[in-house]
């Protein structure tokens, strides 16, 4: 972007003007019927965070039933309502759309250049279906007693027998389904936008990683929802005709269920992790005043993560009665995964090497990230040896090491750009210290919680479990304590946030002094994002081509942040 | 071969726990070297290039030898732990001739074994001889279960519909089956349980700490005793039915084992070969408890003190309870030679022998008014185990 182009936006102008997305039409009506992409953005950000509290809730009591042997706070049945309420909402509400849906519908548009995304309706009618979905899912889990876990595992969820779900797993697939539908959309609206949409001067190569690693995403969703579609169809024609797929009592193969089920939730692994290392690219580069070191192999490896994310799902099943030639094969394939995701800490770890290396409270999250991600990758190799899986299989390692990736990966990710985007989004900082407190619990609690859950696991504690043997009391105690932690930064993070809402400091253009082209509009944008189409001279991390007036513009002289240090 | 327990991994007690631990601890050690060479880096950077006034970061340059090197030479020990994990995967599918076979049988949420000559055992109770080979040929009679042992590193998944297999040769013995009645009738440092001469470990000896702390030991008996039996989970989710929620670990009596997934365990006891054959010639005892003067129960107190012991043990007291409170399944309190009236059209009828012997072996030939929601799965039980429970049954009545 030329120096001229980001003079173009005199912040003063438009701040007296005082006319930004958030004030530009007001009243709740203007706010359901938006077609504008960052309102939208803001739309999926309440639901999203509202589905991660309702989520931590469950997490919460879950973790104080395990804190003792024996009952604690409710029966076995409710115990196990709870773990899948979790799961369920966590997975399929909370982290799946909480990047692509909430920050990358914000930022996307902005990041290109362009006035909005290529289908503004569709993408309101996505936050709709992602609604509806919400609403299917929790119903159907909520009346249902739906008490399967959320990976529905057949024929106990499909019923006749003892216990289980029986038709209610129709209508919780449904909800899954509608709302990977609602992605599916947000999907292919992000990739018109990217082929079309791009502000002149950016080609391929000028496009940010988190943008590259929105793109690949897409691509994964786009491709492997439909997927739940078939599944559903199959269930729907078990239930009413009675013809046998996936229950043994009518001939039908329970395995089949699993294969379909990972064929979906393998991918929907990376739909989740990708754009958490997205959100890690922008945060390391400009808080290391640093072009991301490899940016085409940082790249690249998104786009390969997405194509060999379809070919591993089978690794969920060394232990589930697969013959030997498939575990092999999926095996080797699994370790492949290693590969693209090494590539991406080394390269992180190079654009570290000679920064400037700022600790503000979003670069606290990406450090974090590389830190937890690391762990959680490599414990990834002792569950892809199929050895030594047959032990952990189904145990508190596995959890463990999910945990690792979704919470240290895409959670962290998502927390470290929500922090980083807020002052753009509200047009107010917050207060960094309490973010700084907040960001040092959720890191502590997260590892005290999940790493006693390591050794639980492979000494051999197996995972829904209601109770448990003496000897593991201790650890679980342990992971207990650190989700109470965890529990207690989330409510300072959130007070933060509230705090910066109510009295947050007037936040300038680019208060982090990045080089990032969503960073050259006012904070909060204009509702048509710039007031004049940008023209892109130079990449979004190229910090040596930059001036100091870009880096800087707009800084208040008092501001206590980056500047100061500059 | 170290049988001991570690921080990470618990005893060794079959032939392929060693393999398996050398390839845990191998990926181990390999991601201890990653994580102190990843977070070291990262941790000097961090340090070294601390935004500080007038220094500026460094423009990034290219190294393409670089991005290759670090592309490429992971896929070495990739190929390696792929290869190893394989090779292990692979002894552990192959079953040695000579074995023992065993068929089990998963249903929520308890573990029938079968042994050669169809000898049923007494419901999640699993014996196998030392030092032997033992094919386990596994199937569900409902839904997905898993047969899991961690002190064996062996797990696989129970399927209803299809047989599943696993094999394991268990190193070391966890005590004698005699059908005997008193500690005094066994070795020393053993002690009789269920029939059967048990080591027993003391708190403070060795044997303590081999399966004691950081292992496990099953069927605990006091706080200085513990009686050894592996615990077998079920590691595949199999849900909880409604109401059936006791804890087993809690209940002195042990009255909630086998209710619900987390509860669905079988007490493994490794014997001798000579242990296992009197096993298969005279069948499941009765428990040691019960028993007055020899292993065979006579006398319907000892009968109806086996009823309870195996109403607790096989699982009925998930569903029956014995004291009038109302459950998926009809009390068996005033059971005994009450009218019950069915819902599939059959004639009401007295409950007697042969109406209980027919409930157990097969539940769904008359189905009782108003329990049609929840199905009794099919029991099978050796006649002197029916008896007992019918005696059982009896006392509830009285
Ligand atoms: C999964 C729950 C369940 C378990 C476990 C179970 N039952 Fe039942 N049982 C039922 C139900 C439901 C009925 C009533 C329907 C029927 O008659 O089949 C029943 C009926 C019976 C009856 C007839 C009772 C009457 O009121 O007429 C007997 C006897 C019986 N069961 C014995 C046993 C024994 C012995 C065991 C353990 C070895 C056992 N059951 C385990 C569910 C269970
Ligand atoms: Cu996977
Ligand atoms: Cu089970």
């Amino acid at each position: 972007m030329t120096v001229e182009a980001a003079t173009a936006v005199p912040s003063d102008a438009s701040h007296e003007a005082g006319d930004n997305y958030l004030t530009h039409e007001r009243g709740l009506k203007s706010w359901l019927i938006t077609l504008d992409h960052k309102r939208i953005g803001i739309l999926y950000l309440a639901s999203v965070l509202l589905a991660f509290l309702l989520g931590g809730v469950f997490a919460i009591l879950v973790r104080t039933e395990l804190m003792f042997k024996g009952q604690t706070l409710m029966e076995a049945d409710t115990y196990n309502q709870m773990f899948t309420l979790h799961g369920a909402i966590m997975v399929f509400l909370f982290i799946i759309p909480s990047i692509p849906a909430a920050l990358g519908n914000f930022i996307l548009p902005i990041q290109l250049g362009a006035k909005d995304v290529a289908f503004p309706r569709l993408n309101l009618a996505s936050f709709y279906i992602y609604m509806l979905g919400t609403v299917c899912l929790v119903v159907a889990i909520v009346v249902g007693e739906v008490n399967t876990g959320w990976t529905l595992y057949a024929p106990y969820s499909i019923g006749r027998n003892v216990t289980g779900a029986g038709s209610s797993v129709l209508w919780v697939t449904l909800g899954v389904f509608i709302a990977g539908f609602s992605s599916i959309l947000t999907g292919v609206n992000f990739m018109a936008t990217v082929h079309k949409m791009r502000a002149p001067g950016m080609h391929w190569k000028r496009l940010p990683l988190f943008i590259w690693g929105l793109y690949a995403t897409a691509v994964i969703q786009v491709l492997a929802t439909p997927v739940l579609a078939i599944t559903l169809v199959l269930l729907f024609m078990e239930h009413t005709l009675s013809i046998g797929i996936f229950d043994p009592q009518l001939g039908g193969d329970p395995v089949l269920f699993q294969h379909f089920f990972w064929f979906y939730s393998h991918p929907a692994v990376y739909i989740m992790i990708l754009p958490g290392m997205a959100v890690v690219n922008e945060l390391i580069a400009t808080f290391s005043h640093r072009k991301i070191f490899g940016y085409m192999f940082i790249a690249m490896s998104s786009i390969t993560l997405a194509l060999l994310s379809f070919l591993v799902w089978g690794h969920h099943m060394f232990a589930s009665g697969m013959s030997e030639y498939a575990t092999m094969v999926f095996s080797a394939l699994t370790f492949l995964v290693a590969i693209p995701s090494g590539v991406k800490v080394f390269n992180w770890l190079a654009t570290l090497y000679q920064g400037s290396i700022s600790f503000a409270s979003p670069m606290l999250y990406a450090l974090g990230f590389i830190a937890l991600f690391t762990i959680g990758g490599l414990t990834g190799l002792f569950l892809g040896t199929i050895s030594t899986d047959i032990h952990l299989h189904d145990t508190y390692f596995v959890v463990a090491h999910f945990h690792y990736v979704m919470v240290g990966g895409t959670v962290f990710g998502f927390l470290g750009g929500l922090h980083y985007w807020w002052p753009k989004m509200v047009g107010k900082m917050y207060d960094e210290k309490l973010a700084k407190i907040s960001w040092f619990l959720v890191f502590l609690g997260f590892n005290v919680t999940f790493f006693s859950q390591f050794i639980m696991g492979s000494q051999g504690m197996p995972r829904r479990y209601y109770d448990y043997l003496d000897q593991f009391q201790p650890l679980h105690m342990t992971s207990s304590g650190g989700a109470y932690i965890l529990a207690v930064g989330f409510l300072i993070m959130a007070y933060m946030f509230y705090k910066s809402l109510r009295s947050g400091e007037k936040a300038p253009p680019n208060p982090w002094a990045s080089a990032g082209y969503e960073w050259m509009t006012t904070s909060p944008p204009h509702p048509h994002n710039f007031e004049e189409t940008p023209v892109i001279t130079r990449g979004p991390y190229d910090y040596h081509l930059c001036t100091e007036e870009e880096l800087w513009d707009g800084f208040p002289e008092d501001f206590p942040g980056e500047k100061a240090k500059a | 071969m170290n049988p001991e327990p570690t921080i990470q991994m618990p005893a060794q007690w079959s032939t392929i726990a060693p393999e398996v631990d050398y390839m845990y601890y191998f990926i181990y050690w390999v991601s201890v070297v990653f994580t102190i060479g990843i977070f070291g880096s990262m941790g000097w950077f961090m340090w070294k290039y601390r935004r500080r006034p007038g220094v500026k970061a460094k423009p990034t340059g290219h190294n393409f030898g670089l991005e290759i090197f670090w592309t490429f030479t992971p896929l070495l020990l990739l190929a390696y732990l792929f290869h190893a994990g394989f090779q292990g995967y692979l002894h552990g599918t192959v079953v040695p001739d000579d074995h023992v076979e065993i068929r089990v049988r998963g249903m929520q949420w308890n573990w029938e074994f079968e042994h050669p000559g169809g000898v049923i055992d007494t419901y999640n109770e699993l014996k196998v001889p030392v030092n032997k080979p033992v094919q386990l040929i596994m199937s569900s009679n409902d839904v997905l279960h898993s047969f899991y042992v961690p002190l064996f590193r062996v797990k696989r998944d129970v399927v209803p519909g299809m047989y599943t297999s696993l094999w394991f040769e268990a190193t070391h013995t966890t005590g004698e089956v005699t059908g005997c009645t008193q500690d005094a009738q066994c070795g020393e440092g053993q002690s009789c349980y269920y029939g059967n001469c048990i080591a027993q470990c003391q708190q403070d000896s060795d044997c303590w700490e081999a399966i004691g702390e950081g292992s496990w030991c099953g069927g605990q008996v006091g706080d200085e005793t513990r009686i050894c039996a592996l615990p077998v989970f079920c590691a595949e989710y199999c849900g909880a039915g409604s109401g059936i929620t006791r804890s087993a670990f809690d209940d002195p009596d042990g009255s909630g084992r086998n209710t619900n997934h987390s509860t669905m365990m079988a007490d493994l006891r490794i014997i001798s070969q000579e242990g296992y054959d009197r096993f298969l010639e005279v069948g499941p005892p009765p428990p040691a408890e019960c028993a007055t003067t020899d292993a065979t129960c006579e006398g319907e107190e000892c009968k109806a003190c086996w009823g309870q012991s195996l109403y607790q043990s096989s699982g009925c007291s998930a569903c029956h309870s014995s004291d009038g409170s109302p459950g998926p399944a009809p009390t068996w309190q005033g059971l005994w030679e009450n009218q019950r009236t069915f819902m599939n059209g059959a004639e009401p009828a007295v409950a007697d022998r042969n109406y209980i012997r027919e409930s157990i072996l097969n539940p769904q030939a008359r189905i009782v008014e108003g329990f049609g929601n929840v199905a009794m799965p099919a029991y099978r039980l050796s006649d002197n185990q029916i008896d007992a429970i019918i005696a059982y049954i009896q006392t509830l009545s009285e």
